[in-house]
């Protein structure tokens, strides 16, 4: 027998009274810590002095060993070393991939000095995912996962939640927005519990769009540090820009998230260590031999003259359009691989090209195109997954539409960051 | 001495921080939002983050004062627990990024740090967060007071 | 055989999961950590069970995608045992999931989860009363520290089809 709603919570009702009693219970101390997290008034200013603190946290950790003793060791000792050992040398087309392709100054091809600049497998690859991004994503998984097990998360989202709603934004998912800073994989795979194929559609296509990961955070970190915040903003401020604009466009609801508040817990070292082990057991595995492959994948279109190609195919574009130099068509290549590498290969053509030819705002810029114009190929593959469980055939709309919102996005956003520098008068 | 009186004294002594906390909070907000840096003896006021510092400091002014009414009830106790909480974590963070700064020997030394350098790094100025941090910790006594209740 | 772990988001699934099977599925404080399900195994007696760490849902009409893998398990696995796992501190919820599935006829075993947070909120759960009228195993559990965890799976192989008539009836009757 199939029982209604009314007569479940009769039978319901009645269990309760014959089995629960509710004793005295007066709020503990921690109770009204949980409440004044999520009130508007007092939980805004905390949720600042929590990111406040992250942020410190991220920099200090980072900057420590990045700046304080793995830069010394990859330019001072790593490179020097590979330079010296490695069979072929300057001008080797396999010395070239693995170790260093030097570059142009005034007509003799010179060594690089660092390893932003060399560009092989051994000394860039390995740079940007050993010596900058590990420790970024050590500190910010470490972060990540306390919120994630103090119980802080949901309450974080209900306030942004509160907060948007104030300023006219409805059914933006914040759990994942926040879960994507770690990774985007699987901040695509928590729009699961997200209730209408639009909302899914809308979040999963503005995450991989405009949310940079813990990975990219990273290498902003050590090659922008006094723009990060600005770019960080003007991501979001297209997330929601674009999410709005989605919003009104597509047919169909956007329900509502109710989010279930849990009680404050102390996280437990044992859990806190296996998921940290979990995601850098993930970043040693995947996103590393990512970097590596993108390494090799970009060098080789470049041996070949693909990359010089493409750079004066689209150097209109992109001098007309964005305000880059074409330089950047590499990186931009290397950005369907990984992020991170994309813009520690910016910083490399930076000191080739000179502060003149190539200044921080058009840097800002690029890094800005970096994260907005493609997602990495792993988030993209997760995509393709989570699109075709959900629509079936209809994926193929699915994937179009998130290009074309990927286009308009890419083209609006990225020229719209060109006309304010142009308006600043620094372009 | 009773829980009454204890709660009064909290009361005072906090009203009397939270006006002193404000002031420093208001006092690195408006550097912050000018530009501007303050340096006096072995306290200042500088580096890109005096804004957000600023607002932090000022909100938990704002908290401890706004606890003087019912001191001893539970919820206002929660405000003055997080303003503490948010007092240390800004200086927390100063004293952590100090420590680790003080460790590598920087762009041109050696892996290490010189003894002196070592030291150098905690000489100071420091940032108001850090003179008001022992201050903060009476906190600690009230916690311990509302779990015996 | 096959048991199913399920009940609403952030009951202790995954917590429960990774005691019983001795897996790595992640667990976290907030609803909604696991979408999608997950399989691990488990030996009862003799026997080499199968346990499936389902993902939360708040009733068995499925609201989303995740939801709906709930559901989906419940259909395909009409014989299996289900583990229902409930928050003591929020049991009438739990309940409500726990109806409906025993409702579909399904083999149920409950799990009164979090139950030292129900003791520091001063719930008392009469739990010899709520398992005589349910007509199942039901088990106080503190998934973290594993507390009952084992007499949970003792109750495993003794889990029983109850008719929700019964209930109705045991209920009404005192
Ligand atoms: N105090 C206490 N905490 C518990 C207990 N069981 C689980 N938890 C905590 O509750 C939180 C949720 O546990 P999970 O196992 O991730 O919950 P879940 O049911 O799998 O949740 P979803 O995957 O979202 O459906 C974690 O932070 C656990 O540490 C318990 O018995 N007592
Ligand atoms: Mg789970």
């Amino acid at each position: 027998m199939k029982l209604s709603v009314d007569e479940r919570w009769d039978i319901i009702d009645k269990i309760s009274k014959e089995t629960v009693k509710f004793g005295e219970y007066r709020h503990t101390l921690k109770d009204a810590l949980a409440e004044i997290t999520v009130k508007p008034l007092t939980g805004i200013p905390i949720a600042i002095a929590v990111l406040y603190g992250f942020w410190s946290f991220f920099g200090a950790f980072a900057g420590f060993f990045t700046d304080g003793f793995l830069v010394k060791l990859f330019d001072g000792h790593w490179l020097p070393w590979l330079q010296d050992v490695f069979p072929g040398g300057l001008g080797n087309w396999f010395y070239s991939i693995m170790v260093d392709a030097g570059h142009m100054e005034s007509g003799v091809l010179v060594a690089a000095d660092n390893c932003f600049e060399s560009f092989g497998v051994l000394t860039s690859g390995l740079f940007v995912a050993i010596g900058v991004v590990l420790p970024a994503i050590i500190a910010f998984y470490l972060f990540l996962i306390i919120l994630e097990d103090s119980g802080y998360l949901p309450r974080l989202a209900v306030l942004i939640d509160t907060v948007f709603h104030k300023i006219g934004l409805h059914g933006f998912a914040v759990v994942p927005m926040i879960l994507s800073l770690g990774c985007n994989v699987p901040a695509v795979t928590a729009t699961r519990n997200l209730e209408t194929k639009k909302q899914r559609f809308m979040m999963m296509t503005l995450l991989a769009i405009f949310i940079p990961c813990g990975a990219q955070l990273g290498i902003m970190l050590d090659v922008i540090p006094e723009y990060v915040g600005f770019v960080m903003l003007y991501l979001f401020l297209g997330f929601f820009v674009f999410g709005f604009i989605l919003n009104e466009l597509i047919p169909g609801k956007s329900p509502e998230m109710i989010l279930d508040v849990p009680p404050y817990h102390m996280p437990t070292g044992r859990n806190v260590g296996r998921k940290l082990w979990a995601r850098l057991r993930g970043f040693f595995t995947v996103a590393i031999p990512f970097v590596l492959l993108g390494v090799v994948f970009v060098n080789v279109l470049y041996l070949v003259g693909v990359i010089d190609w493409l750079a004066n195919v689209f150097e209109p574009v992109l001098v007309g359009w964005f305000g880059v130099p074409k330089e950047t068509t590499a990186p931009l290549v290397a950005a369907f691989m990984r992020k991170d590498l994309a813009v520690g290969q910016l910083m490399g053509i930076q000191e080739q090209l000179g502060m003149v030819a190539f200044n921080t705002y058009q840097l800002v810029t690029s890094v800005v195109l970096v994260s907005l114009y493609f997602p990495c190929i792993a988030t993209v593959a997760m995509i393709i997954k989570e699109g075709m469980q959900d629509r079936g055939k209809g994926v193929i709309t699915f994937l179009l539409g998130s290009l074309a919102v990927l286009m308009a996005v890419v083209f609006i956003w990225g020229g719209l960051l060109h006309l304010i520098w142009i308006i600043l008068g620094v372009a | 001495m009773n829980n009454e009186s204890k709660y009064n004294i909290g009361r005072i002594y906090f009203a009397i921080f939270g006006l002193i906390v404000l002031a420093f909070g208001a006092a690195e907000l408006l550097l912050g939002v000018t530009g501007r840096s303050f340096e006096w003896g072995l306290l200042e006021m500088s580096g890109e983050f005096l804004l957000w510092q600023g607002i932090i400091l000022f909100s938990a002014g704002a908290f401890y004062l706004s606890s003087f009414k019912n001191f001893s009830d539970i919820h206002q106790q929660a405000k003055v627990v997080m303003a503490s909480a948010m007092i240390w974590i800004v200086a927390g963070m100063q004293i952590f990024g100090m420590i680790l700064e003080s460790i590598p020997g920087g762009e041109d030394g050696g892996w290490f740090n010189t003894a002196e350098g070592f030291l150098e790094t905690y000489a100071g100025p420091y940032i108001p967060e850090l003179f008001l941090l022992p201050f903060s910790l009476v906190v600690i006594y009230y916690i311990r007071l509302n779990r015996q209740k | 055989m096959r048991i199913l772990l399920m009940g609403h988001p952030n009951v202790g699934k995954s917590v429960v999961f990774n005691r019983i099977t001795g897996a790595n599925v992640t667990e976290s404080n907030y609803p909604g950590t696991t979408v999608d399900y997950e399989k691990g195994y488990v030996r009862i007696g003799h026997e080499e069970m199968e346990v499936i760490d389902v993902p939360g849902t708040f009733s068995l009409e499925p609201k989303d995608k995740a939801e709906e893998v709930a559901v989906k398990m419940l259909e395909r696995n009409k014989d299996s045992v289900v583990v229902c796992i409930i928050d003591s501190t929020k049991i009438e919820r739990g309940l409500y999931l726990a109806l409906e599935i025993i409702e579909r006829g399904s083999r149920v075993v409950v799990a009164l989860n979090m139950w030292d947070i129900a003791e520091d909120k001063n719930i008392n759960i009469d739990v010899e009363k709520l398992r005589q009228i349910l007509g199942v195993p039901v088990v106080p559990t503190i998934a973290v520290s594993g507390e009952g965890i084992k007499e949970l799976v003792s109750r495993i192989s003794g889990a029983t089809s109850v008719k929700i008539e019964s209930v109705m009836k045991n209920v009404g009757g005192s």
